[in-house]
């Protein structure tokens, strides 16, 4: 058994003869690998780099250096929300406090209770005209107010039943159960600089 | 269609804007029977040798919009068109400079316009294919890119013989994973490789190592797009609008605390009053200009007193200050600049690539002092500390610019705000209203 399925496994091995040089492709293949499990575990950059003839230490040093790429869990819907200087001007600190409280987490890519929701707190995403601004579902949302976020996070539980770890804690009239801590995988860059 | 917020349609200045808004700009078909394109290429291909092309582009005098400011033309001609071999065309389309949207503001507008860029200074610098490095969160822009690739290449504007001509054009995308530094060229090719984005030392050069070894052209989204105008109406029409060294018009990015923020088109030239009070409307709420970042969150601060200060690059390294990316950042008197500066310290820490240490080191030097400073610990030697490690972070003492992009961030605020500083460092007070981020 492998951790990724044969077809995105075929799928990688194609993926080297599409560029002038065979390496460019593994952050395509990353990206088939992130797509199909979510995150990258071990066992999947294993299987990249074996399908690629590459060292795997080679492709866990690339998926570390890209924060596109997610080396733990996160939220089956995650929040990518612009903090820098053109969004913080703007509100954009008070757009990550009211979603860190309606998906009930703590901090950035902590996952809610339910695997629903999780949020990181990025860069400049190049849409400061429209700030405060964010990324979520492969879409940028403008103009953010807590109400805009409150539409989302209720049109993404429309798939489920399960309420998230701030409902449950708000109607328990309680404060959030206090979160699991998890392990973060920082960025390895300057680590191995 | 894209919500418009910025320039478009007819005024004499809108030379890449002024077919924006018209419904379908994206699509080839309105793109070629409205906005008259794909005319530069045939014009380019048909009617011109490619040395001709390049000698317009020096004519005009365009000179790169990517950030640092390098002729175009010239830079064409670095490329010897005879070498054997291939050759490539490598388009910056990674924008991620704090305070800069242009570049998303084209793709979604008017895609066809950088198709037909690229094929012409692929022509021109004798290169068979061309690739756009775009950043990975850009999904939309990625999209209407690659539909507007697709229908140039039904349509044989990309393939091997464009326009009938007998020379094969292909542009392929690669997409970024999230790093500020993939916008730095060295890094970006190192990334189009499939490496850790770190940039390379120079020499050599790109023109003759660039992407995969071969000798490669390295332009800006913005930049590329405005050669068809050039191709169309001549270079010396070009060289009309805006200074004699900063010729043109660029789009500029304002954002922050104004009433309108957008990407508007400016004549070089024209002040920033014109830029932040005129076109975007200018302070919010009542308030009053405080700072302004002219360049990108990398170019130094200019105080509301230095607003007259003109757009050109002249004119700007006058001021001490860059036109950099074309990101206007403003903001109001109700924000401390301490907090202001500290953000973006904390953006150049966590984007340093690692690969050279005074910037790897440097980075969170600032930030841990920031942090003592905003913490209400901090005495005249935190203050002696950001000074000294701005220093460490310029001039040369690292691989790249982003290094020297911090250092100026703590320099130029300083210098035009001393006493907030000292506010902030000597008797741990702070007399600005509102704070722009969380310590
Ligand atoms: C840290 C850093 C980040 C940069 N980011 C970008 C960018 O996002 N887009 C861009 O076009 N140029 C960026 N540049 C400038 C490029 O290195 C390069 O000068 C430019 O893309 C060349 O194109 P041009 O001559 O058309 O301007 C950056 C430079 C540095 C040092
Ligand atoms: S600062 Fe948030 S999009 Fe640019």
């Amino acid at each position: 058994m492998t951790a990724l399925s044969v077809h995105i496994l075929d799928e990688i091995r194609e993926l080297p003869g599409k560029y002038p040089q065979p390496r460019s492709a593994v952050m395509p293949a990353l990206d088939l690998a992130q797509e199909e499990l979510g995150h990258l575990t071990p066992e999947a950059m294993t299987e990249v780099a074996a399908a690629l003839e590459l060292d795997p230490g080679y492709v866990e040093g690339v998926a570390t250096f890209y924060s596109l790429f997610h080396l733990e869990p996160i939220g089956k819907h995650h929040f990518y929300v612009c903090t820098n200087l053109s969004c913080a001007l703007r509100g954009a600190n008070e757009i990550i406090d009211h979603v860190k409280q309606e998906i009930g987490v703590k901090e950035p890519d902590e996952v809610s209770v339910d695997g629903m929701f999780s949020y990181e707190e990025v860069e400049c995403l190049g849409a400061c005209e429209f700030a405060p601004m964010m990324r979520f579902e492969h879409r940028y949302h403008y103009d953010l107010t807590p109400a805009k976020i409150d539409q989302l996070i209720a049109a993404s539980k429309g798939e489920k039943l399960l309420p998230t770890r701030g409902e449950v804690a708000r109607s328990a009239g309680g404060a959030a159960e206090k979160p699991k801590p998890k392990p973060r995988t920082a960025r390895k860059k300057k680590a191995d600089a | 269609m894209p919500e418009l917020r910025g320039s478009h349609g007819d005024s004499p200045t809108n030379v890449l804007t002024r077919w924006f808004g018209t419904p379908d700009l994206h699509t080839l078909d309105v793109y070629e029977s409205k906005a008259g394109g794909y005319a530069a290429l045939r014009k380019a291909l048909l009617d011109m040798a490619p040395a001709d092309i390049t000698n317009e582009v020096k004519t005009s005098g365009l000179r790169g919009r990517g950030g640092a400011g390098f002729a175009t033309g010239t830079k064409w001609s670095f490329i010897n068109r005879d070498s054997p071999g291939p050759k490539y065309v490598v388009i910056n389309a990674d924008e991620s400079e704090p305070g800069t949207s242009k570049d998303r503001y084209i793709l979604e507008n008017s895609p066809h316009m950088l198709v037909e860029g690229i094929l012409i200074a692929a022509y021109a610098v004798g290169a068979n294919q061309a690739w756009v490095y775009i950043r990975g969160e850009y999904d939309e822009p990625y999209r209407m890119l690659s539909a507007a690739i697709e229908e140039a290449r039904a349509k044989g504007y990309v393939g091997p013989k464009p326009m009938g001509k007998d020379y094969p054009l292909d542009i392929r995308l690669y997409r970024g994973h999230g790093a500020y530094i993939c916008g730095e060229e060295t890094a970006l090719l190192e990334s189009l490789e499939g490496k850790r984005a770190q940039p390379r030392s120079r020499p050599p050069f790109p023109a003759v190592k660039g992407a995969w070894g071969r000798p490669t052209l390295l332009n800006n989204v913005e930049t590329l797009v405005t050669v068809p105008w050039i191709i169309n109406h001549g270079g010396a029409a070009y060289a009309k609008f805006g200074t004699d060294k900063s010729p043109g018009t660029r789009l500029m990015s304002v954002s922050g605390n104004v009433n309108k923020p957008g990407v508007y088109e400016v004549e070089l030239g024209q002040t920033f009053r014109h830029v932040i009070m005129d076109l975007a409307g200018g302070i919010a709420g009542g308030h009053d200009l405080k700072v302004f970042w002219p360049g990108g969150s990398s170019a130094p601060v200019l105080p509301a007193s230095m607003l007259d200060t003109k757009t050109d690059m002249e004119s700007l390294a006058a001021a001490r200050s860059m036109g950099g990316s074309g990101g206007v950042i403003v903001m109001d008197d109700q924000h401390c600049i301490v907090r202001a500066a500290y953000r973006l310290l904390k953006f150049y820490a966590r984007e340093s690539c690692g690969k050279c240490t005074p910037c790897r080191i440097g980075g969170d030097w600032a930030v841990r002092t920031y942090e003592r400073i905003l913490a209400n610990e901090g005495s005249q030697v935190e203050i002696d500390t950001l000074l000294r490690v701005s220093d460490g972070l310029q001039n040369g003492r690292c691989l790249c610019g982003l290094g020297d992009s911090a250092g100026w961030v703590i320099d130029s605020t300083f210098r035009h705000f001393r006493e907030e500083y000292e506010d902030h460092a000597l008797r741990h007070e702070c007399n600005v209203g509102k704070v722009a981020t969380s310590a």
